[in-house]
């Protein structure tokens, strides 16, 4: 089987900003010789795992374990420090919600911005718009600005406008669980048709049902090490096993 | 090249990003693009009235500086611009992979568009006061390679201090002050004699800034009425290319860490 996503000794490390640097406060002690080593912190440290092609993988963990920077270095918004990441095929990477919007633009203009900044033409979305506008189901918002969104309703759109991109590699990272029964009903079908099209699918999140219905295999990622990968069911049983479990 | 190739294929994102930014800039305005044209009249006017009505110089003078005043402003509005082109879309950088440099090449197109409706107005003035020497003839076509060679320079420095700009705070502020400098040091409101009275190394200094050349070439060119004086715009040309790789390096290295940083 074909490779969709391929990491080979990835490690990402981000300096420590306390405070970003004056370019003037730079140059001076460029000129005295004086610099002072950065604080780093190290988000994610020797990741390496293939995902073959039509397979759907979730990746859990703790907050701040190093999740969200592994699914930006998928989605190539972000670069590791060291190692190499290999994706094929166009990403469709639902980052957050309202990822790649502009608050000021209307519900449609927005459409168009977010669908171009993954790669469609003037022409595909022409003809795709009214099929997104359905799957939104926001009704006449689509004609408001984005400020004026709730939660749940910029969502609804950046899931239509993945949805219609047709994405060979799908990127989801907890944005699913703001919406309201009739939409998340509508995610799982589109999600499963995905997967029934042969779509690759890498889901980002703390849902555990939803990792065991959808994906057959789950990492879990540790202070930004892989803790354990295999077999959902016994990923998850494990994980939960580790974790505080809340006061009953 | 390969930028410009690339900037083909993204001309749709583009399109949006400049129609977002149009968007932004008049919100609230019902006179829309109008305002563009309120900026430099107010200039002209002040000018005039100094220097025709208290100083009595010719009515031309008022001509002269706005050959040079409006492809100045221009300059200045991409600058500025483009320093808070990265952090200003900071939710697009950190969530959609797509070449950084479509941020600050909008802001530029953004502003291309004001340029157009300032150079009407530029046009107009021209048609009311017509110069001895004759205004139309094929010289006039030099302002295409002018045009093109500060367009050049607008993006070669816009990058710089788009890209300089996410990586250090202060850049943003430098770049205001320079920008105050700057007006003193172009050719905008001086005199040709004013500017023969310098000593030979301050005049060297002075076009050592290549707006300095793009400006006398569009003042000979649209005022004086005859093709540009060679020097000027060859030194324009050359700082252009020495300012324009800079800046493109300069973004290209800092570019991958963007995402991190805004």
């Amino acid at each position: 089987m074909d490779c969709a996503i391929r990491l080979c000794n990835v490690s990402k490390c981000y300096r420590i900003v306390r405070q970003q640097p004056f370019l003037a406060s730079t140059l001076f002690r460029a000129l005295l010789r004086r610099s002072r080593p950065p604080d780093v912190h190290w988000a994610l440290r020797d990741i390496s795992f293939d995902v073959q092609k039509g397979e759907a993988v979730g990746v859990i963990g703790s907050n701040g374990s190093g999740k969200s920077t592994l699914l930006s270095l998928i989605a190539r918004t972000s670069y590791p420090t060291s190692g190499e990441v290999h994706v094929h095929g166009r990403v469709g990477p639902l980052l957050e919600l309202g990822a790649g919007f502009a608050p000021e633009l209307t519900g449609l203009e927005n459409i168009y911005l977010n669908a171009s900044l993954l790669g469609l033409q003037r022409k595909e979305v022409d003809a795709k718009l009214d099929s997104i506008i359905a799957y939104a189901g926001i009704g006449d918002f689509v004609y408001s600005p984005l400020s004026t969104y709730s939660t749940g309703m910029s969502a609804r759109l950046g899931f239509a406008v993945i949805a219609h991109i047709d994405p060979d590699v799908l990127l989801v990272d907890e944005a699913l669980s703001v919406g309201d029964q009739d939409f998340q009903r509508k995610c799982m079908e589109t999600m499963e048709g995905f997967k029934r099209r042969g779509k690759t699918m890498f889901l980002v999140t703390h849902d555990m049902p939803l990792v065991q219905r959808v994906c057959e295999r789950t990492i879990w990622i540790d202070k930004g090490r892989i803790a354990a990968q295999g077999p959902s069911a016994d990923v998850i049983a494990h994980y939960t096993d580790r974790s505080p479990r809340p006061p009953s | 090249m390969q930028t410009l190739l690339e900037l083909y294929h993204y001309r749709f994102i583009l399109s949006n990003l400049v129609g977002r930014n149009l968007k932004v800039m008049y919100r609230s305005m019902s006179l829309g693009m109008l305002w563009t044209l309120l900026n430099p009249l107010v200039m002209i006017t002040t000018l005039t009235v100094i220097w025709v009505v208290v100083f009595g110089n010719s009515l031309s003078f008022a001509a002269r500086v706005i050959v040079a005043l409006i492809p100045y402003n221009f300059t200045v509005y991409c600058l500025t611009g483009c320093v808070h082109a990265i952090p200003g879309s900071a939710s697009l950088v950190k969530k959609s992979a797509f070449p950084r440099q479509i941020l600050p090449i909008a802001i530029i197109a953004t502003h291309l568009i004001h340029f157009g409706i300032q150079s009407l107005l530029m046009v107009l003035m021209l048609l009311l006061f017509p110069l001895e020497g004759g205004h139309f003839g094929f010289h006039l076509l030099w302002v295409v390679p002018i045009f093109l060679v500060q367009l050049a320079m607008c993006i070669g420095v816009g990058l710089l201090v788009a890209g300089l700009n996410v990586v250090y705070r202060d850049v943003q502020y430098i770049t205001e002050s320079l920008l105050t400098v700057l007006f003193w040091i172009c050719p905008l409101v001086y005199s040709d004699i004013e500017l023969s009275k310098l000593p030979p190394w301050l005049y060297h200094l002075f076009y050592m800034n290549p707006l300095s050349g793009l400006l006398t070439s569009y003042r000979d060119v649209l005022f004086h009425g005859h093709m540009p004086g060679l020097v000027p715009f060859g030194q324009a040309v050359v700082g252009t290319l020495v300012v324009g790789w800079f800046g493109i390096r300069t973004f290209w290295k800092h570019e991958r860490d963007f995402a991190d940083l805004v």
